[in-house]
């Protein structure tokens, strides 16, 4: 017992001084029964290149599909969207449309997302097929675990919501305002524009999110775009005096909530829907657009190494399918694809519609400015 | 006279630390905890020494972290806050955990079985819920500032994002933790010495402060450490009530420099871990030395023991008065915030106006088919088995270290390291060693348990070591001598005097760990979800009452799985 317990610690200790991979030989010596079964995954997936399927643009392409997927089985899709309203009728509505795939989903964060798929490639134990989510998009940019496919849905989508290389797709548009307690600040005191945030009235009650990349950094990036770094630099030196309150450790949902609690009556860059949601169950709050709106995608892409080719494509032909994007409207979400429209409730804060410029800064965009507005925000702000 | 028995007593210490000499179960003991605590401490060192590239892997060779760590402007203010935030709230919590102890197992007072109960109640409470409904309690809006500025004045509306609110929340959430484990140190304490000082003339509180005090000392200090690191490494009430206060203690500073860019950065937190770990080393040394004169600690021996109660007469009142304080405190407070907001539509502060919206809107949306289904026996299953596995485990090696064998302390620092691991870094860490293993072990239940055991280890010896020091060696050697093998005498006479402590060891493990929201996170793939998660989903998607709404559903379901686990373990108690 105790000399194995040894083997077992001395080989795990070996494993991580390694990089933690384990030799084949290793493997046999101690989990034989479990290598095989190891190598039959290997041989599971099939002849033709993943690649060649993912990028197949021929006629007979659903046929083939099918066909593979049929044989595979499984698909997996690790997503950010919530599970209750969007994820689980997603995965049903696909199951009822291909029976014989057995779809399964794993909702996290966009952090947690990030450190799973990547600790699964460099093991090379690649679980998931499809990953979606915000921040997916910016990876995906820098080349990181996703093979670029090709969905015949995606030519139904804006140039700006999709990858010309073929790596990502957006699924879902975010549009970014300020939400207030309608009972501590009167229609007119409202700010009109980011400079009126100057305001000395407004010391101390405004409040953002801190520690998520959809907080802090993309407002300021937001701002850095719209009026250039060098005015940007100046606003934010007298941003800084209004002594901001940092929302630590809570989602932008959260925040909100706490916007109607009366905690704080300025929430900065919250999620534009979040407030409307509340207000129509009669809460004090509501969501003010300034110009420009900034606005992201949550993009999806087929993971590298994906063991079910064929079902991934088919998982993403459906979410980007007209059927797909209509249940991702109904979950309060705002659709990607332009002939689904979002919710009634919900349509008064699109900048488009609601008459307010956008600034839309694509996965690359955001890539290239979060980490110095980051900078900025431990800088300035902190 | 003293001296060679002190000599003894410094020999018996340095054995403990003499590793050589080791017997064979104390180096199988060992070997587990290792193969569970070393990767991820493997990992930690690593990550604190090496730049994290996008993808997760580890880059460049660097010392930044730790030169960032000392040299950024807000390490020394951030220290001082976490110090003084740590050891006001440890205090806090141990006075008020201790008061109850006393009075529940050392008094008449009525209402004393209730008390469990409340703390069963609140330990079921996630952390987060708890720290969320203390702030809807004592926020702006919230019922007492209202009272505040409608009665008296607005200008004594009381900030509650300061330094006192971080000590008071921190503080109460870690009172059922102190009652446990002092109720544990109380019940294995003999009350003959307590009612000897008492009939020699002394106050119930003299005696308290003259005997009972300086018996449980050891125990008292093993409580000491655990709160006051855990409250070092605390994050959510100083992420949730400090960071909107703009205080900073050294969790949230690097929460704030490390997580603002969306990107894996665990250089710094490792850093602040590796300094953490031989802070906490250096505190248990100093612990074992402390405890130097173990023998007149252990107060259980041969003799006929029997924890009495002392009889307060009309003064029971108070003590019950004061038990009803507390309670309303810990737990009911919260709970009637909790179940309050669950029921509102938005959660605007208290009001009629607010009474009328009440609706069972959001349980109807929370109990939905499908919901829970999967997750319920999933949370279950792991609970059980983190606790069931921690708990015997070690029992055994606090007895060994309690005992002193031959190489044990390094049972007790082993099984302590994982106090100190930032959860987002045990759990990459484990994610790494999982997705690596030959086998088919990645995704699966069994590696949340495997993981969810070591993170708990920590909780487990410190509960144990508390119980296992005061049972006098005398017990033992009868059994040996009557010719007991070191088995039967661990199950027959151990195991039965520590099994108080044992019991509600398991309660407080397989509530904690139930839930944990890091570690299932990262390590549970599709379909083998727990409730956690679902709450964590709700906390990062849902409203803050649909979060009440769970929370309130999560309480009554743990209430219930402690009380059936209390209600076996006591029919098996009096069976014996």
């Amino acid at each position: 017992m105790a000399r194995r317990n040894a083997l077992y610690a001395k080989n795990i200790k070996k494993d991580i001084n390694r990089g933690g991979v384990m030799t084949e030989k290793n493997r046999t010596f101690i989990w034989g029964a479990a290598s095989l079964f190891s190598i039959f995954f290997t041989l599971g997936s099939s002849a033709a290149s993943a690649q060649d399927i993912l990028m197949n643009r021929s006629p007979d392409r659903q046929r083939l599909l099918i066909e593979g997927a049929q044989k595979e089985k499984q698909v997996t899709i690790y997503s950010a969207m919530i599970v209750n309203q969007a994820l689980r009728p997603l995965v049903d509505g696909f199951m009822r449309k291909y029976p014989f795939v057995r779809a399964r989903y794993w909702r996290a964060d966009t952090e947690e997302i990030i450190a799973k798929v990547s600790a699964e490639a460099r093991a090379g134990n690649v679980s998931s097929d499809v990953v979606e989510g915000t921040g997916i998009g910016e990876l995906a940019a820098e080349g990181i675990f996703m093979s670029p496919y090709y969905s015949p849905m995606v030519a139904d989508y804006p140039e700006r919501y999709r990858d010309p290389n073929g790596n990502w797709t957006a699924t879902r548009v975010s549009y970014f305002s300020i939400a207030y307690n309608t009972k501590q600040i009167s229609k007119s005191d409202l700010p009109k524009s980011y400079e009126d945030l100057l305001d000395p009235k407004w010391k101390g009650k405004l409040a953002w999110r801190i520690g998520t990349s959809s907080g802090t950094p993309l407002f300021l990036s937001n701002i850095r775009i719209a009026m250039g770094e060098e005015k940007a630099a100046a606003y934010f030196d007298k941003l800084a005096q209004q002594k901001i309150i940092n929302f630590g450790s809570g989602s932008a949902r959260t925040l909100v909530d706490r916007v109607i609690a009366g905690e704080f009556p300025i929430a900065l860059n919250i999620f534009a829907h979040h407030p409307l949601i509340s207000k129509a169950k009669g809460a004090p709050v509501d969501s003010l657009l300034l110009d420009p709106t900034p606005a992201t995608t949550a993009t999806m892409v087929v993971t590298k190494g994906t063991r079910n080719p064929h079902a991934a494509l088919l998982l993403v032909d459906y979410i980007l399918s007209k059927e797909g994007q209509e249940i991702l409207a109904k979950a309060e979400y705002f659709p990607a694809r332009p002939d689904v429209a979002p919710l009634e409730s919900l349509s008064s804060v699109v900048p488009a519609i609601a008459g307010v410029p956008e600034n839309f800064i694509n996965p690359e965009k955001l890539l290239k400015y979060t980490e110095s507005s980051s900078t900025i925000y431990q800088d300035k702000f902190r | 006279m003293i001296v060679p028995a002190a000599n003894a007593e410094r020999s018996s210490i340095m054995r403990s630390f003499q590793i050589k000499r080791a017997s064979p179960l104390v180096i199988i003991l060992s070997l587990v905890l290792l193969a569970l605590v070393l990767p991820p401490t493997f990992f930690l060192f690593n990550v604190s020494f090496h730049e994290t590239n996008i993808d997760g892997s580890l880059g460049a060779r660097t010392f930044r972290f730790y030169e960032q760590l000392w040299s950024g402007r807000f390490f020394l203010p951030s220290l001082y806050n976490s110090i003084i935030y740590a050891v006001c709230s440890a205090i806090l919590a141990i006075i008020i955990g201790t008061v109850q102890a006393i009075i529940v197992e050392r008094t008449n007072a009525p209402g004393r079985s209730l008390v469990l109960f409340a703390t069963i109640v609140a330990l079921g409470v996630p952390n987060v819920l708890y720290t969320v409904s203390w702030l809807l309690l004592l926020g702006r809006a919230g019922p007492l500032n209202q009272a505040i500025a409608h009665y008296i004045s607005p200008e004594f509306v009381i900030n509650v994002y300061s330094m006192w609110g971080m000590i008071l929340i921190e503080g109460i959430s870690f009172v059922p933790l102190t009652f446990l484990l002092m109720s544990a140190v109380l019940k294995s304490t003999d009350a003959a010495f307590e009612e000897a000082a008492m009939m020699s003339g002394a106050s119930p509180i003299r005696s308290f402060w003259r005997v009972t005090l300086p018996m449980a000392l050891p125990g008292v200090c093993a409580l000491v450490i655990l709160i006051f690191v855990r409250a070092i490494e605390s994050f959510e009430v100083p992420a949730l009530v400090g960071l909107a206060g703009n205080i900073n203690v050294i969790t949230t500073m690097i929460y704030q420099s490390s997580h603002s860019s969306g990107r894996p950065n665990y250089g710094e937190a490792g850093a602040y871990s590796v300094c953490l770990i031989s802070f906490v080393a250096a505190l248990l040394i100093w612990q074992s030395r402390l405890s130097l004169k173990a023998h007149r600690f252990q107060t259980i021996t041969g003799k006929g023991f029997r924890p009495r109660l002392i009889n307060l007469g009309p003064w029971r009142w108070g003590a019950a008065a004061i038990l009803g304080i507390m309670f309303l405190l810990v737990t009911l407070l919260p709970m009637v915030v909790l179940l309050f907001t669950s029921l509102q539509p938005f959660y605007e502060g208290f009001s009629i106006e607010a009474w009328g919206r009440s609706s069972l809107e959001n349980y109807k949306l929370l109990l939905a088919p499908g919901s829970f289904r999967d997750s319920i026996v999933n949370t279950l299953i792991l609970g059980t088995c983190t606790a069931t596995v921690v708990v015997p485990f070690t029992a055994l090696c606090a007895w060994l270290v309690a005992r002193r064998a031959p190489g044990a302390m390094i049972l007790d620092q082993l099984a302590t390291l994982p106090l100190v691991f930032p959860a987002i870094i045990l759990s990459v860490a484990f994610l790494d060693l999982f997705v690596n293993a030959p086998f088919a072990i990645y995704g699966t239940l069994l590696s949340l348990i495997i993981a969810s055991s070591m993170r708990f280890l920590p909780y487990g010896i410190r509960y144990a070591y508390a119980g296992a020091l005061q049972i006098h060696s005398d017990l033992e050697e009868a059994a040996t001598v009557a010719g007991a093998t070191r088995w039967v005498m661990f199950k027959r006479v151990l195991l039965p005097l520590l099994s108080a402590s044992m019991i509600s060891s398991w309660l407080l493990i397989f509530l904690t760990s139930v839930q944990t929201v890091s570690l299932p996170l990262l390590l549970v793939g599709p379909g083998s979800e727990v409730m956690a998660v679902t709450l964590f989903d709700l906390w990062q998607n849902g409203q803050v009452t649909e979060l009440a709404a769970m929370g309130v559903v999560w309480v009554s379901l743990m209430t219930v799985v402690s009380a059936a686990f209390h209600m076996i373990t006591r029919r098996w108690q009096l069976a014996r």
